[in-house]
């Protein structure tokens, strides 16, 4: 196997939830030796959230699938940073490290004497990557921030909603994985620097910022005409007719955008409509923005007969940009994906194989950004880090363990009243009331056979 | 005197529209030197708006203007045989190539990757398109909104009872240049150890895609296709848009904003909507029921909410730690007083007479703080580039004439 270009840098991560995760995902599949550092007292939230098989089993912090997308490739090593013998031991992996990410608000490395001063004082030309919500400085620095809050913060939900209705999220908290791309960038730049000059640094990002520039044309819209963009739906002012249609099929759709008349005749003759070329209402660019409302009537009568995969061939082999809405599911077995190797397996010892996406999405031809090792189970690599990085003895570690300073399950601090029934009841929470979902309509369906229609069971062990 | 990351790269840019631009704008803003390499008729992005008064002009475009930032303009038509003999003059110094022509279109024109590689094994060699290079969808085409819908993040944005929604401001070609641009940096590591230069082959598609919270995953390991919800969040509600007396806020109350068996004393939503006694409501008390039975919480949240300013709202909820946000407009951001504290917005003068205050640098770099320098006029290099790779002023007014530069 090729040599990876991050080959030989170590990664100390103290980063939690999406966004750092991202960040430090990515450098794993570049070849560096990521270590997640998680607290006994205090997991990474996303071991809580989404059990695989929405089970608990008798080990719920290591059955979270959002835990295991975005921490594969990684090692786990817990150590509680409010106590002096677990800052020692952090103190101590900092010399041997080259990169350490943290995404805390601002207070909390100051509160455990880790800021980047007496970080650098361990190792001089460390970089150290700050990804907090808000920043270090100003007025909002000690917001706590989740990225369901922060892509609203950062503009883009002002812009994102139906033409008569309110801002609302995306599907996904969208400025997490773009400032944990943009994170990892900044990181490779640092380590591009620091190779040419010998020099580290200290990098401020708020997550906050880091995504504003995605508002860039509204920003120079505003200053240059006074005028705020207003959400569109998923109309353009660059394209008309643009929009999703429905299609044949239980909640199938499919996008279509057209530019031009050129793009527009196209269309007319592909979909077997020669007569909407002709029509006076649709006759130019202009006239397309005009009456759009008439034309979605007329090309959703198109989809609702068509198949949303079939159409979506037909209309890009005419040269038209469309494409079928795809759900989970769907983007796990569509065959470009596939081709691409956009999902790698990974054996993970609690949830046997399972694909996990790449969070670097670019292909190379002289080595190929995989990961190899599922997201470790709390703690999982206590002994293989501190024994081979730190040379501690198998009493020390030992010691360690009975002390509780590491150990490979979660230490809660219950109140002495909580009874059974309250845990159960905390338990519980962990839990997706899936049928509910179901009927409300936030979950298309439940699969029990998912396993053999992925082929996972045919790959294991292969 | 500061340094920049990449003040040693030099970077040859053929790219148009969001993406490519994007990617090289970081390059360029983090201190490469930016060579956009323009047809005669400019980067499309030069027509497309917002403008002053919204009359196009070349020189005005405010995405243009916003993309382009600390690049030099350089006019040549690739497409020609002498065009394609001064780029590869260009290339003999450039440390990296960007271009985002459809596959096999810079093959016609003689200077595609496998063409260029002989002559040129140090160079990395970066496609943003739409899909990639290969793969069964290779020739077909995308824009923002189909890299949205193919990516599962639009299945999962918007009403359940209403069509799929696109996120706004056509964020695809962000995502593609944030990851072009980490594939660059990752190529020139790999070539610092192994001397080599390679293909970066980057889509606008797989781009979005790669951002997928866990709408695959909630298929690959529970067997659930996540649908749309009012884009909500499938562990809980609320954390969502709600309205407040003057727009709209996130209501974000967070690991222990609600009762729980282990916390003791008011809860701090109860606190926030100083109503103590919400905390014996099972909707207080029970996440599962708050998710099905949202609209009767919503009806415990909305008469404090809209009876209170966002910003009360939310700087309230911040002091009892709950992350809640604000919902601003581009005019907001603007005026929000602490982007103007941490001096974010940076007014730059370009050369083609607009002034603009830009989204500033996304991270802060101790070491080697990133710049922030106009955009470029239309082919305003070209007597500097091309003067460098030998050609005389003769020269550039032969090519001139034939429409080369």
């Amino acid at each position: 196997m090729a040599q990876l270009p991050l080959d030989g840098v170590r990664v100390l991560d103290l980063s939690q939830v999406f966004a750092g995760p991202t960040c430090t995902r990515i450098l794993a599949e570049l070849g560096a030796d990521v270590i997640k550092v998680e607290a006994r007292q205090r997991l990474d939230v996303p071991r809580n959230l989404i059990m695989t098989d929405n089970d608990i089993g008798d080990q719920p912090w290591n059955r979270a699938c959002y835990f295991a997308v975005h921490n594969a490739g990684k090692r786990g090593l817990t150590l509680d940073l409010t106590v002096e013998q677990g800052r020692d031991l952090f103190r101590r992996l900092i010399p041997q490290s080259d990169v350490l990410v943290e995404s805390f608000t601002p207070r909390v490395m100051a509160a455990f004497g880790l800021d980047y001063e007496a970080v650098c004082k361990l190792r001089p030309d460390i970089i150290m990557l700050s990804m907090s919500g808000y920043g270090q400085a100003g007025p909002y620095r000690d917001w706590s921030a989740y990225g369901m809050g922060l892509e609203p913060a950062s503009g883009i939900s002002a812009t994102t909603g139906y033409r008569d209705g309110p801002p609302i999220r995306s599907g996904f908290a969208f400025t997490d994985p773009l400032t944990g791309v943009l994170a990892a960038g900044a990181v490779l730049a640092a380590l591009h620097y620091r190779q040419r000059t010998g020099r580290g640094q200290y990098i401020d990002l708020s997550q906050h910022e880091g995504a504003i520039a995605l508002v860039g044309a509204a920003l120079m819209d505003y200053q240059m005409n006074g005028r705020l963009a207003e959400r569109m739906g998923n109309r353009s002012s660059w394209a008309a007719p643009q929009g999703c249609y429905r299609c044949r099929g239980d909640d199938d759709w499919l996008v279509i955008s057209i530019e031009n008349d050129e793009e527009w005749a196209t269309f007319c003759r592909a979909t077997g409509h020669p007569e909407w070329a002709e029509d006076e209402r649709f006759a130019d660019v202009l006239a397309r923005h005009e009456n759009h409302d008439a034309l979605d009537a007329l090309i959703e009568g198109w989809t609702r007969e068509q198949d949303h995969y079939e159409a979506f061939h037909l209309l890009q082999r005419a040269g038209v940009k469309a494409g079928p809405v795809l759900n989970g599911k769907k983007l796990l077995l569509d065959p470009h994906f596939r081709e691409r190797h956009h999902f790698d397996l990974v054996d993970h010892p609690v949830l046997g194989r399972r694909p996990v996406h790449r969070h670097l999405a670019a292909r190379f031809d002289r080595f190929e950004p995989r990961v190899d090792r599922a997201a470790p189970l709390l703690g999982q690599h206590n002994r293989e880090v501190l024994q081979g990085i730190l040379g501690l003895s198998d009493e020390e570690l030992t010691s360690l363990e009975t002390e509780g300073v590491i150990g490979t399950t979660p230490l809660l601090e219950l109140p002495p009243e909580l009874t059974l029934e309250m845990l159960q009841e905390l338990l519980q929470q962990l839990l997706l009331p899936l049928e509910q979902m179901q009927e409300m309509g936030a979950v298309q369906a439940v699969e029990p056979d998912y396993r053999q229609q992925l082929g996972l069971d045919e790959t294991a062990g292969g | 005197m500061t340094d920049a990351a990449l003040s040693d790269l030099r970077v040859v840019d053929l790219t148009q529209d969001v993406a490519g631009p994007y990617c090289t704008k970081l390059l360029a803003d983090y201190g490469a030197e930016v060579i956009k390499i323009e047809p005669p008729g400019g980067d499309m992005s030069r027509r497309l708006g917002p403008f002053p008064e919204d009359l196009p002009h070349a020189e005005k475009s405010g995405l243009f203007l916003h993309l382009n930032t600390n690049k030099k303009s350089v006019t040549l038509d690739v497409a020609t045989a002498s065009g394609a003999v001064i780029l590869k003059k260009l290339l003999a110094r450039a440390d990296v190539l960007v271009e985002s022509y459809p596959p096999g279109r810079m093959d016609e024109w003689g200077i595609g990757y496998e063409q260029l590689r002989g002559d040129f094994p140090q160079l990395i060699y970066t496609s943003i398109t739409s899909f990639g290079q290969t793969g069964p969808y290779r020739d077909y085409r995308a824009n923002s909104l189909i890299a949205l819908a193919m990516s599962s993040i639009m299945y999962t944005t918007g009403e359940p009872d209403r069509e799929p929604l696109a996120t706004g401001g056509e964020p695809a070609g962000y995502f593609a240049g944030l990851q072009a641009f980490v594939g660059i940096l990752a190529a020139l590591s790999y070539r610092q150890q192994n001397g080599a230069g390679q293909q970066v082959d980057v889509s606008l598609v797989e781009s979005v895609a790669a951002a997928d919270e866990y709408n695959a995953a909630m298929y690959a390991y529970l067997g659930a296709i996540r649908r749309r919800f009012y884009s909500r969040q499938v562990f809980g509600y609320p954390m969502d848009i709600l309205p407040s007396q003057d727009g709209h806020v996130v209501v974000i109350p967070g690991a222990w904003g609600f009762p729980l068996p282990i916390l003791e004393g008011a809860s701090l939503m109860s606190l926030l909507l100083e109503d103590l006694e919400l905390d014996q409501n099972p909707l207080f008390r029970k996440m599962h029921e708050r998710y099905i039975r949202w609209r009767e919480l919503d009806e415990l949240l909305l008469p404090w909410l809209t009876t209170h300013s966002s910003r009360q709202i939310v700087e309230t909820a911040q002091e009892l730690r709950m992350p809640f946000a604000l919902v601003p407009t581009a005019a907001d951001l603007l005026e929000d007083k602490h982007l103007e504290e941490r001096a974010f917005f940076v007014e730059i003068k370009h050369p083609g007479g607009v002034k603009l205050r830009h989204p500033g640098a996304p991270v802060q770099m101790s070491e080697t703080p990133l710049r922030s320098g106009p955009a470029p006029t239309l082919g305003q290099d070209n007597e500097a580039i091309l003067g460098e790779a030998g050609y005389n002023l003769e020269d550039l007014g032969i090519l001139r004439d034939r429409g080369v530069i």
